[in-house]
């Protein structure tokens, strides 16, 4: 069984979320090391998808006062508040591999059986919605793709990636409360009639993962390589107007 | 352009090497194998012209329905002309990649990282291995 390293991390602001994760893919590119991130948001931040326009944001003004960060992944934007946010970075052979994109349902599937122990009934979508680039939602939890988590018809999980040489990072939500600042959409606790927290949901979800991964997973920090990376990285891109608005 | 006949980069690039008035130019696309792989493209980011690129050097993105990869260029040169109208229509990727959905013309500018490239068999190989 491989060794994987599980990282549980307090609330913190958008960019350094960020950052932290474009440090543990390097990490994985360079070490060969995989690692399962969960963490959540200091504040209610709104985060765009890599390709998505800045002026967008306009459109959705119920999260129109939150702070922005660009991620790196794909995707439609995402409204962190009342979620559980992971990252999970693995060295890979080829980008185009049919594991890579087997990732996806390897954290959707066991999220439904995690799910299932509290009762809650879900499934992958297996009718996506198909959009011209301009004309899809703006929320990523208002789009169906192939291997969504939906239940009670409403999107409660989604993923998305950025591939790299030697490395991939997968970003995911899982919607547990409706938000303000997203009132439209619908939330485990409307549909799925359950309250969870995010601890509750990490210790129901990770050992699944380790086991349909076969890996094992070992509770660790970032190493002062990868914090001293994430700074920087912080600051020279996740932080600045050239990234958040380059688009 | 015959498949058969092109030169191709473990990263899924495809390759043709032709002079044009008097120089070496390389038109560069990403592979039917990488396009299906990709599934459901629905953007994409070209280089600019102008721009010079080493062999193995990330030259644009593409986005599919779940991720965003970079795309790899196979030779080292300036990038002399883009396939302006691709992210528009990225259905020609489907359609004929190895044709109207070309990416790039690059000057090369120096020929030995040709030598690294799989001819059409070892290519094919190497797909499906992974696929």
């Amino acid at each position: 069984m491989t060794a994987a390293r599980l990282i549980l991390d307090p609330p913190a602001g958008g960019a350094w979320n960020m950052a932290v994760d474009e440090a543990l893919l390097e990490s994985a590119a360079l070490t060969g090391q995989s690692t399962l991130r969960f963490y959540a948001w200091q504040d209610a931040t709104l985060s765009l998808g890599y390709f998505q326009n800045y002026a967008a944001r306009k459109t959705h003004a119920a999260s129109h006062e939150l702070p922005l960060v660009r991620r790196a992944t794909g995707g439609g934007a995402i409204v962190h508040h009342h979620e559980l946010t992971y990252s999970f970075a693995s060295p890979i052979t080829d980008r185009l591999a049919a594991d890579v994109e087997q990732l996806y349902y390897t954290f959707h599937e066991t999220l439904i059986d995690a799910l299932s122990i509290f009762g809650i009934r879900a499934q992958l979508c297996d009718r996506p919605v198909k959009h011209d680039a301009e004309a899809a939602p703006f929320l990523c939890f208002q789009r169906r793709a192939k291997g969504d988590v939906l239940c009670g018809g409403a999107k409660i999980a989604g993923s998305a990636q950025r591939r790299r040489h030697g490395a991939v990072l997968q970003h995911g939500s899982v919607l547990l409360c409706t938000s303000p600042q997203s009132p439209e959409l619908r939330s485990i606790a409307e549909v799925g009639e359950r309250v969870l927290t995010p601890g509750e949901l990490i210790r129901a979800w990770e050992p699944l993962l380790a086991s349909k991964m076969s890996v094992s997973w070992a509770l660790a920090e970032l190493t002062s390589a990868e914090m001293a990376r994430a700074a920087e990285v912080e600051q020279a891109k996740f932080s600045a107007d050239s990234w958040n608005q380059r688009r | 352009m015959k498949p058969e006949e092109l030169l191709y980069a473990p990263t899924h690039e495809w390759v043709a090497v032709a002079k044009e008035n008097g120089v070496q130019v390389a038109t560069i696309g990403i592979t039917d194998f990488a396009v299906k792989q990709l599934t459901d493209l629905v953007y994409m980011e070209l280089p600019e012209v102008g721009r010079k690129l080493a062999a193995g050097q990330e030259f644009g993105e593409v986005e599919s329905v779940k991720a965003v990869s970079p795309l790899y260029s196979p030779v080292a040169g300036e990038v002399i002309a883009v396939n302006s109208e691709l992210p528009n229509r990225l259905e020609t990727l489907n359609d004929d990649p190895f044709g109207q959905g070309w990416v790039m013309k690059v000057k090369l500018s120096d020929e030995t990282a040709l030598s690294k490239l799989l001819d059409y068999a070892a290519y094919q190989k190497q797909c499906s291995e992974q696929g």
